[in-house]
Parts: C-alpha cells; sequence; structure tokens
C-alpha cells in the first residue's frame, strides 16, 4: 500500500503515537482527579469488638467554673463601666449648674449696670438665653447617647473577636486531643480488659457501667455502678478488675488540660460479648 | 481524618523514594505507550501492504512491469512496503546475474534468494523494533511498584516507632501511598505485556507470509531459468 499517508505512518509515526500516549496519561489523570473530586469519600466506621467501653462524661466542673468566672468578669466590667457614665454625667450637670451660675451672676452685674436698658430688651436677651440654654442640654445629651452607643458597639466587637480567636485555637487542639484521648482509653480498656475475670453467672447481654474518678497521675479515686447488670458477682468482678487494673500510669504523660477535660470522671462499660452462651 | 484521602495529594505527599518510584513508572507508562501506538500504525500498514502487494503480484502481471512500477513509485519519493521490496531485491539481482551469460542457473537463484534473504531480515528488523521495550516494561515495572510498595511500607513503619500509641491514622496515608505505588506499576505493566502478545503474534504472521512469498517467488524465478 504506497500512499503518502502510509508512508508518513511508518517513517513519521513516532509524534502521533507520542501525543497519544501523553493524551491518554492525561485523560487518565484528569478521570482520576474528577472521580476523586466528585463523590466524597465514605469514612469508614471502625467498629470493635471491645468487651469495655470507656466513656466520656460531659460535664466538666473545670471548664464550667472558668465559663461562670468569665461571666462574672464581664458583667462586673459592665457595672463598672456604668457607674463610670454615671458619674461623668453628674459631672457635667455641676460643670453646667456652676456656668449656669456664673453667667446668672453676670447677667445681674449687667442688669446693674444696665438698669437704664429697656425691659423689653432684657426680657429678649433672657430668652433667648434659656433658648440656647435649653439647645445646648439637648446636645449635650445626644452626644452622651452617641458615646454610649459607640462604646457597647466596641464592646460587642471585642467579645465576638475573642470568642472566634477560643473556637479556632480549640478546633485546632481539638485533633490532638483526640488522638491522645483515644490512645489513653484504648490504654485504659486494656489494661481493665486483661485483669477482667469473668464469673461463671456472666452471661450476653449484661451491662454494668462503672464510674470512676480519677486523679492525674492515673490513681482511682473511687468507682461506683451507676447502672448494675442485675448480678451482684458480675457488678463486683468488673470492680475488681478495674482496682486491679490502677494506677493507670500512662495517663501522668497527658497535658493536665486534656486529663481534666477528659479523665476526671469517666464511665467504663462492661460488656461480655465474647461469651458462648 | 474527616476526608477522604485523595490520590493525588497521596502521590506529591510521599516520600522522596516513593516519588522517584512514581516518576519512574509514569516515565515507562508513557514511553510503552507510545511504542504501543507506534507499533500498531507499522504492524497494521505491514498487514495492509502483504494483502494488497500479494493481490497485485498474484494478478497475472508481468513481472518486470511489476518492477517498473515499484521504480516509478521509488523515483516519486514513496517508500516501499515489506514484502514489495524483498520482491524487488530478489528481482533486481536475478535480472543482473541473468544478464552476465557466463554465470550458470543455479548460481543465479543463489544469488536471488540471497538478496531476498537479506530484504526479509532487514524488512523483519523494522517491524520488531522497540517490541523487546515493551516486554521489558511488562515484566520489570511490577517489580519496580512492589520496590515503591516496600519502601513506603518501611517508611511508615519507621514512623510508627516513634509514636508512643499506634493508631490506624498513622499507619494508613503511608501504606495506601505504598499501594498506589504497586497499582501504578501494575498500570503499567498490563497495557505493555497485552500490547507485546498481540504484536508478536501479528509480527509471526507478517513474517511467516514474507517467508511464504520469498520461496513462491523463487520457485516462479526458477521456472524462468529452466524454461530456456
Amino acid at each position: 500500500m504506497n500512499t503518502p499517508l502510509s508512508n508518513l505512518v511508518i517513517y513519521n509515526g513516532y509524534p502521533l503515537s507520542i501525543v497519544a500516549a501523553l493524551g491518554i496519561h492525561i485523560v487518565i489523570f484528569i478521570a482520576l482527579l474528577y472521580l476523586q473530586s466528585a463523590p466524597e469519600a465514605q469514612s469508614l466506621e471502625l467498629i470493635q469488638p471491645t468487651v469495655i467501653k470507656a466513656l466520656f462524661i460531659d460535664e466538666n466542673p473545670q471548664l464550667r467554673n472558668q465559663q461562670l468566672r468569665e461571666q462574672r468578669l464581664v458583667e462586673q466590667q459592665q457595672r463598672q463601666e456604668r457607674q463610670r457614665e454615671a458619674e461623668q454625667r453628674q459631672e457635667q450637670e455641676v460643670r453646667r449648674q456652676r456656668e449656669a451660675e456664673q453667667q446668672r451672676l453676670e447677667q445681674q452685674q449687667a442688669a446693674l449696670r444696665e438698669r437704664e436698658e429697656l425691659e423689653r430688651q432684657r426680657a429678649f436677651a433672657e430668652r433667648e438665653e434659656r433658648k440656647r440654654r435649653e439647645a445646648d442640654i439637648e446636645r449635650r445629651r445626644q452626644q452622651e447617647i452617641a458615646t454610649e452607643q459607640e462604646l457597647s458597639r466596641q464592646q460587642e466587637a471585642a467579645r465576638r473577636r475573642q470568642q472566634e480567636a477560643t473556637e479556632a485555637s480549640a478546633a485546632e487542639a481539638a485533633r490532638t486531643e483526640f488522638e491522645l484521648v483515644q490512645s489513653a482509653t484504648a490504654l485504659i480498656q486494656r489494661a481493665v480488659q486483661e485483669m477482667w475475670s469473668r464469673p461463671p453467672s456472666a452471661r450476653n447481654g449484661m451491662r454494668a457501667i462503672l464510674r470512676i474518678r480519677m486523679l492525674p497521675t492515673g490513681e482511682v479515686l473511687d468507682a461506683a455502678i451507676t447502672e448494675s447488670s442485675g448480678d451482684s458477682a458480675f457488678d463486683r468482678s468488673a470492680e475488681n478488675a478495674l482496682y486491679r487494673a490502677a494506677p493507670f500510669r500512662e495517663l501522668q504523660s497527658l497535658p493536665i488540660n486534656v486529663f481534666n477535660a477528659n479523665f476526671r470522671s469517666l464511665s467504663l462499660i462492661f460488656e461480655p460479648e465474647d461469651l458462648l452462651n | 481524618m474527616n476526608e477522604g484521602l485523595n490520590p493525588i495529594d497521596l502521590i506529591f505527599d510521599a516520600s522522596p523514594a516513593v516519588q522517584l518510584v512514581f516518576l519512574i513508572l509514569l516515565t515507562l507508562s508513557i514511553v510503552s505507550w507510545m511504542i504501543i501506538v507506534q507499533r500498531w500504525l507499522v504492524l497494521a500498514s505491514a498487514q495492509k501492504g502483504v494483502l494488497s502487494f500479494e493481490q497485485r503480484f498474484w494478478s497475472g502481471m508481468d513481472l518486470s512491469q511489476l518492477y517498473k512500477e515499484g521504480t516509478q513509485m521509488q523515483r516519486e519519493d514513496m517508500q516501499m512496503v515489506g514484502m514489495e521490496n524483498i520482491f524487488r531485491a530478489g528481482f533486481k539481482e536475478f535480472m543482473r546475474l541473468r544478464q552476465q551469460s557466463s554465470v550458470d542457473g543455479e548460481a543465479v537463484m543463489e544469488g536471488a534468494q540471497r538478496a531476498m534473504r537479506v530484504a526479509y531480515s532487514r524488512e523483519e528488523e523494522k517491524l520488531e523494533r522497540h517490541l523487546s521495550f515493551l516486554a521489558t516494561v511488562g515484566s520489570v515495572s511490577p517489580y519496580i511498584g512492589l520496590f515503591g510498595t516496600v519502601i513506603g511500607i518501611m517508611n511508615s513503619f519507621l514512623g510508627l516507632a516513634t509514636q508512643a500509641q499506634a493508631t490506624l491514622q498513622v499507619v494508613a496515608p503511608g501504606i495506601a501511598e505504598a499501594l498506589f505505588a504497586t497499582a501504578i506499576g501494575l498500570f503499567a505493566a498490563i497495557p505493555a505485556v497485552v500490547a507485546y502478545n498481540r504484536y508478536s503474534s501479528t509480527l509471526d504472521h507478517v513474517t511467516s507470509s514474507y517467508i511464504t512469498f520469498s520461496d513462491e517467488f523463487s520457485s516462479i524465478l526458477h521456472r524462468q531459468i529452466h524454461a530456456n
């Protein structure tokens, strides 16, 4: 087949093939990008066949105290500001009265000096004066209101900024904190699980919840059954396992704020899921 | 780890050794695809050339007429395709030897056959070129990918050793990155192997038809010598 096209194909086939090869790769790359960007990969929920689960109690005295303290501080500041404003207003009032008195004195002197002046003129001047004073008072009041509004707006902005900053830093810290907490709970779970010897009366579906309070050293302060399994031997075995596993020395390495937020009080759920009967 | 890992991020976040593996595999893949396309063009035109030339050859046309047509085409700067080159080499040698009266029939036949053999091996070499590269890519790139995987998993375990508590989140990206190297290795290897097998069977087909043709042609020449 001796056509110009076939000659081109044989001897100059390289440019065409280079373009084709690059094209294929680029298409695949773009397809990969598109496929990855379109459907958000579903995060796999890891279901661990745990025998003991550690749960966190949401209530956190330290945090609540801190919030209360902040609230109180803000209230105090507001009260102080209000007082300061009142004082200022009083001062202004006093100053105005003094000015008015001075003016009145001057007027009296003027009146004395210009007693021969016409009654009508004086009355007119007085009326003018009163009008001016009233206008003055009105203006000052408006100014006060404006400054007050400005102040409150600034306070609001500052509070919002502070809140945003704390939220951002909290989100940043949450991730590492989450990992720390996860590994620490896993440790506690494992330690307790190893020490747990179940009584023969344990059955699948039994469930005992043990609430423990801990110190930052990892020692267990006390433990109480908050939900009994209905079998006292089972409850006792859970408690024994905890005391034998304690203290959890690994918790010492946790930052104190993480500990306070998560491990002051912890609930352990004892569930024998691996039994045959 | 709220959002899923993106393979693209995986490539750019990988360790240098694994990135090097990615780069090598990508290059191999591009070059092998280039050869796949180029060989496809060459082999397809060779197959077509065999068919069309055989048609012309067996159409009962005078051989010297055919040769003249070929010369005309060459003069028009068209390249000869496979089988026609063999025919022209053999026929040219045959005519030249026959014009010398001192050479006897057997020697003329031998010379023509030798010329055809040379042309045949030249044509075969033309068709075969670069095919061995495809075979190499097909067999080697899975190993390169595996190498990247081993390096990646090694790295992720080294990273694991420095962690106090091992969580899945620490190991998972490293292993995903490592497995991605194997995936790219296979991605480069599979088309290369398929193309190599396909092309070598096509090559066998074309070269065997060349051999058959040169045998047939030499038998025709033989008849011409012994006819006079």
